[in-house]
Parts: structure tokens; C-alpha cells; sequence
């Protein structure tokens, strides 16, 4: 059981070890859906509220119900099945309260599901051995630093809409080189708190 | 004069359409426009009658940086004159490849970055070093976007980043003693050799260690540091300049320095014995240099007023969170290209809350 205090672990999630900027995890919606900073930030919300409650949820059910089971070596489908269930509930109630968003986000709502962000702030916890409230604190810290991320990467392209990019560069590889930027930018802030 | 013009009128054909150096136009160009005014008008309005054009915008800047460049040579020696060459000829390589290769004009931004990338580095920094972090600075940071006017970083800023991250080692203890009397260091090629570990350390990374060099130094520049950032003085006098001839933003240097009075001063105010003095802070490192020379470049900064304000806001906390609780010893290099990373998030904010308002009235 790490020490760390919960408050820490959150700042730590959103700037020193960002789940996107030092682990990369959840590339695929974070390059595909940051075209607009509205729609950016709707999918941004929408994953931070994802991964706080599934990471609770899975919480809940590995130390209730697979550990003293002794059924640890279910984590990843348990984990996989807790998130597709709580997604769908998400996207029924998008649909129902935000038409709009709902149509913007298309096929990348459903896909959280298979967001690796998500599947692997709860694997983070276990591995980690985090406290409930810790658990609590890396997966909102996690979420917002997801979203905080996307919504930056957003702002630059929408700035970069205009720019005479070359045309290899276009699209895809240019988000990547200012994803690569904006890691380095983060970098700055190595060792100010720490999470191993 | 007269000359001269004939000249360029008489070799013009062989590189227009259909001329046999076509591939060198933009050299050409470039050359005819350093010495002559360009003769093209515009055939649409608007017609822009002011004079200060983007040549004229970066010149400005290259006149502010002059007290810095001169306090360099003094401190640091003549080695800072084969830095700024290894910074121009890499740099520019790959503005002139570029510009060749999209037919484009060469463009004066790359004056301004050329020679603020030598100013932001440590002065004993292997040449090489140099020449890659601007190559990769200039591709990188400005040429992938299109070029000067279309980056969304400061290309300066991501070599300087680019090398602090890659080559941590150099870029932490290629410093160098600052020369004294009255030639200083000017007749002196002080490489790596030279280097004393002891006698150049910077006031930042001494003052980790609870040792505070005097403010008399700090604001002559008579201290260890990247080689245009020690004289607070210099930068100063540059600054005025930029900020009189409207160049720099008076919004971004006010809530850059603002920001950073407030926060460093509440730090010293709660634990003096931690952290310097605010003065001491304002002094030290690259704050000023960044605020009056990086952060305020008119392209990666916000195009708001209000936007200005908020992107110094965060550029000069984020220093002072990085400078007193992270590893780096320094931060504004990241806070600033953080403050780039927001800068149009920002921009969005001010001129939804604007266009909200504007509805609400009509």
C-alpha cells in the first residue's frame, strides 16, 4: 500500500505522470476526436466521468468480490466487461440529454469502452496498490488530465486549420508531432510530485 | 547603390519562370529584398499603407536583443560569435531547403530566432549541439506548421526544450564564469575547457544549495546563466525598446512579471528561508529574457487582450511552480511553451464569452 496522499496522486495524475503525455494511453480517440475544442471537450467530460466511476467500480468489485474469491486472474475481463456496462449507460444518457454532442461524437462514445486510458487507470490501481480514496483521486486526476490534453491538442489544431502543413504531414502526423510538443512541455513538471 | 541594382536587374531573368537557377529564387530573393525595398504592390485592397511590415517587425526585434548580444560578447567571450554563425547557417539550411522546395520567399522570422536560440544557451554548449537544436527548432517548431506566421510554438523554445530533455547532462553544466574588467571576456575563446564547476554555477542551482548571490550582480549580469539571459539591465533596455515601439505586448510582459511578483513574493513571505526574495527571483534566470523576448512573439501568443492577460498569468506561475518544487532548476522555457500550448484555447474562451455577450445585448 503506497503512502501517498490521495490530493497528491491527483495533481500527480493530471501534470506529472499525465496518462496521454507520459503513458500514451488512449491515442486513438485522443488524435481522431480533437478536431474542435466543443467536441474535444464533451469527450474529454465524458471520459473523466467514465474513468472516476469505473475505477471505483472496479475497486469495489476486485477487493470485494475477486480477491477473496481468489479470482485475481479475472482482473482484465471483469475490468473490460464493468467499463463496456457503465459506457453504455453513459451513451444512453448522452443520447437522451445531448442530441448534439451525442452526434458529434459518433462512433468514439461507444469506443471509450476500448479507450486503453481507461482499462489502464484501473490496472494502474491494482498495480499500484492503491487505497479506496487514492483510487478515487488517480482516476479523476487521470481523467482530467486526459481531457486536459485533448482539449489543448484541439485549441492547437483548430489554430493550425489554416497552415500550409505539407502535405505528408497533414492531418494524423502533424497531431502527433504537437502531441509530441505538448509531452515535452509536460515534461517541465518532472518531479514536482511523484507517483512511482 | 545604382550599381548594385543593375546587378540584380541583370541576373533577375535566369532565376524567374523558365530561368535556369529558378530552384535559387527564393535566395535571390531574399537578397534583393536585404538591400532593396520589394518593388511589388498590391493590386486588391486592402491596401496596407504602414510601413511596418513583417521585415521591419523582426528587425525591431534584432535591434532590441543588440544590449544582450553585446553583454554576451562581454561575459562570455567570442565563442558566442561562432554559436550565433552554427545557429544561422544550421537554422537557415533548413528555412532555405524549405523555402526552395515550396517555391516560398525566405522569411525574416527566422533573423529573430537565429539569433535568440544562441542567447537562451548555455555559453559553452558543444557546437553541435547548437546547430541541431535550432535545425530541429526551425523544422520542428515553425516549418512543419508553413513557416513564420503559422507556428504554434515558439521554434526557439522547442530546440531549447528539445536539448534540455535530450542531452540533460550538457545543457545542466556547460556554464561558464562571467568575465570581469574592462575587456571581459571579449578578446577570449573560452570552450569547454574553461569550464569551472564551481566558480559557474547559476544563481538558480546555487540557490538550491541556500546560497543567494548579491542583486548588484544579478542585475548587471555579472553571473553565471544562458549567455543573454545574466544582464537584467540589458534585457531591460531591449525590453523598453520592444515595448515603446509596440512590438511586444505591455499586456503579456505586465501579467508575466505581475504574476510572478505575486506568487514568488507569497512564497518568500511564507517561509523566507526556502525561497529568495522576490527581487532576487525577478533577477535571476530567464524570466525577464522569456517575458520580454519569447513569450511576447506575436504569432504563438494569444490575439485577445484579454487573452494576454490570462496566458502571462499562467506563463509566470507555472514558473514559479517549476523554478521552486519540480527537479528543474529553471522553468520558464516549459512555462512558456505551455503558455503557446493555450494560447489558443484562450483565444476561444475570450471570444465565446464576447460573442455571448453580444447576443445577449442585441
Amino acid at each position: 500500500m503506497s503512502e501517498t496522499s490521495a490530493w497528491v496522486i491527483f495533481i500527480a495524475a493530471i501534470f506529472t505522470n499525465n496518462i496521454l503525455l507520459t503513458n500514451f494511453l488512449g491515442m486513438c480517440s485522443f488524435i481522431a476526436c480533437s478536431g474542435q475544442i466543443r467536441t474535444s471537450l464533451g469527450l474529454g467530460t465524458a471520459v473523466t466521468f467514465v474513468l472516476t466511476m469505473t475505477t471505483m467500480l472496479n475497486y469495489a468489485i476486485y477487493h470485494f468480490v475477486l480477491v477473496p474469491y481468489g479470482l485475481g486472474h479475472l482482473q482484465f475481463i471483469v475490468f473490460i466487461a464493468v467499463i463496456a456496462a457503465f459506457v453504455q449507460l453513459v451513451e444512453m444518457f448522452v443520447e437522451r440529454f445531448s442530441p448534439k454532442l451525442y452526434f458529434a461524437l459518433g462512433i468514439f462514445l461507444p469506443l471509450i469502452t476500448v479507450n486503453c486510458a481507461i482499462l489502464g487507470a484501473s490496472l494502474f490501481m491494482i498495480i499500484r496498490e492503491y487505497s479506496f480514496l487514492q483510487s478515487v483521486g488517480f482516476g479523476l486526476g487521470a481523467g482530467i488530465g486526459w481531457a486536459v490534453a485533448i482539449v489543448m491538442l484541439a485549441g492547437l489544431r483548430q489554430k493550425m486549420r489554416y497552415s500550409n502543413i505539407p502535405e505528408p504531414f497533414q492531418g494524423v502526423p502533424i497531431a502527433m508531432v504537437v502531441t509530441g510538443v505538448l509531452a515535452m512541455a509536460f515534461m517541465g513538471f518532472a518531479g514536482m510530485v511523484s507517483i512511482q | 547603390m545604382k550599381g548594385l541594382l543593375k546587378v540584380f536587374e541583370a541576373i533577375r531573368p535566369s532565376f524567374e519562370q523558365g530561368g535556369k537557377l529558378r530552384v535559387f529564387k527564393p535566395v535571390f530573393e531574399a537578397l534583393d529584398e536585404a538591400f532593396f525595398a520589394p518593388s511589388a504592390t498590391t493590386v486588391t485592397a486592402p491596401h496596407v499603407r504602414d510601413p511596418l511590415d513583417v521585415k521591419r517587425f523582426m528587425a525591431m526585434v534584432v535591434i532590441a536583443l543588440f544590449p544582450c548580444v553585446l553583454a554576451a560578447f562581454y561575459f562570455f567571450g567570442l565563442r558566442f560569435a561562432v554559436m550565433i554563425l552554427v545557429s544561422y547557417a544550421a537554422g537557415g539550411a533548413v528555412e532555405v531547403v524549405f523555402a526552395m522546395v515550396r517555391k516560398e520567399n525566405i522569411n525574416e522570422g527566422f533573423l529573430v530566432t537565429g539569433m535568440l536560440f544562441p542567447l537562451i544557451l548555455p555559453p559553452t554548449l558543444p557546437l553541435w549541439m547548437v546547430g541541431l537544436g535550432v535545425a530541429f527548432g526551425v523544422f520542428i517548431g515553425k516549418e512543419l506548421f508553413g513557416g513564420t506566421g503559422r507556428n504554434v510554438f515558439n521554434p526557439a523554445l522547442v530546440g531549447r526544450c528539445f536539448l534540455a530533455l535530450a542531452y540533460p547532462a550538457k545543457m545542466s553544466a556547460s556554464w561558464l564564469g562571467p568575465g570581469n574588467g574592462l575587456t571581459g571576456r571579449l578578446f577570449e575563446y573560452a570552450g569547454a575547457s574553461a569550464v569551472d564547476s564551481l566558480s559557474s554555477a547559476t544563481p538558480l542551482a546555487m540557490a538550491k544549495q541556500g546560497q543567494f548571490i548579491g542583486l548588484r550582480e544579478m542585475f548587471l549580469g555579472n553571473i553565471s546563466g544562458s549567455a543573454g539571459e545574466t544582464s537584467a539591465i540589458a534585457i531591460i533596455l531591449g525590453g523598453v525598446f520592444l515595448l515603446l515601439t509596440r512590438v511586444a505586448s505591455w499586456r503579456t510582459v505586465a501579467s508575466i512579471l505581475g504574476s510572478f511578483v505575486l506568487l514568488a513574493g507569497a512564497l518568500h513571505y511564507a517561509q523566507p528561508g526556502t525561497f529568495g526574495p522576490v527581487l532576487w527571483h525577478l533577477c535571476a534566470g530567464g524570466l525577464l529574457f522569456g517575458a520580454f523576448f519569447m513569450a511576447t512573439d506575436p504569432v504563438t501568443s494569444p490575439i485577445t487582450n484579454t487573452g494576454k492577460w490570462f496566458y502571462g498569468i499562467i506563463i509566470g506561475s507555472v514558473t514559479v511552480l517549476i523554478r521552486n518544487f519540480t527537479g528543474y532548476v529553471e522553468g520558464v522555457t516549459f512555462a512558456i511553451l505551455l503558455g503557446n500550448i493555450v494560447a489558443p484555447i484562450l483565444d476561444e474562451i475570450v471570444v465565446g464569452v464576447r460573442i455571448r455577450r453580444l447576443r445577449s445585448e442585441g
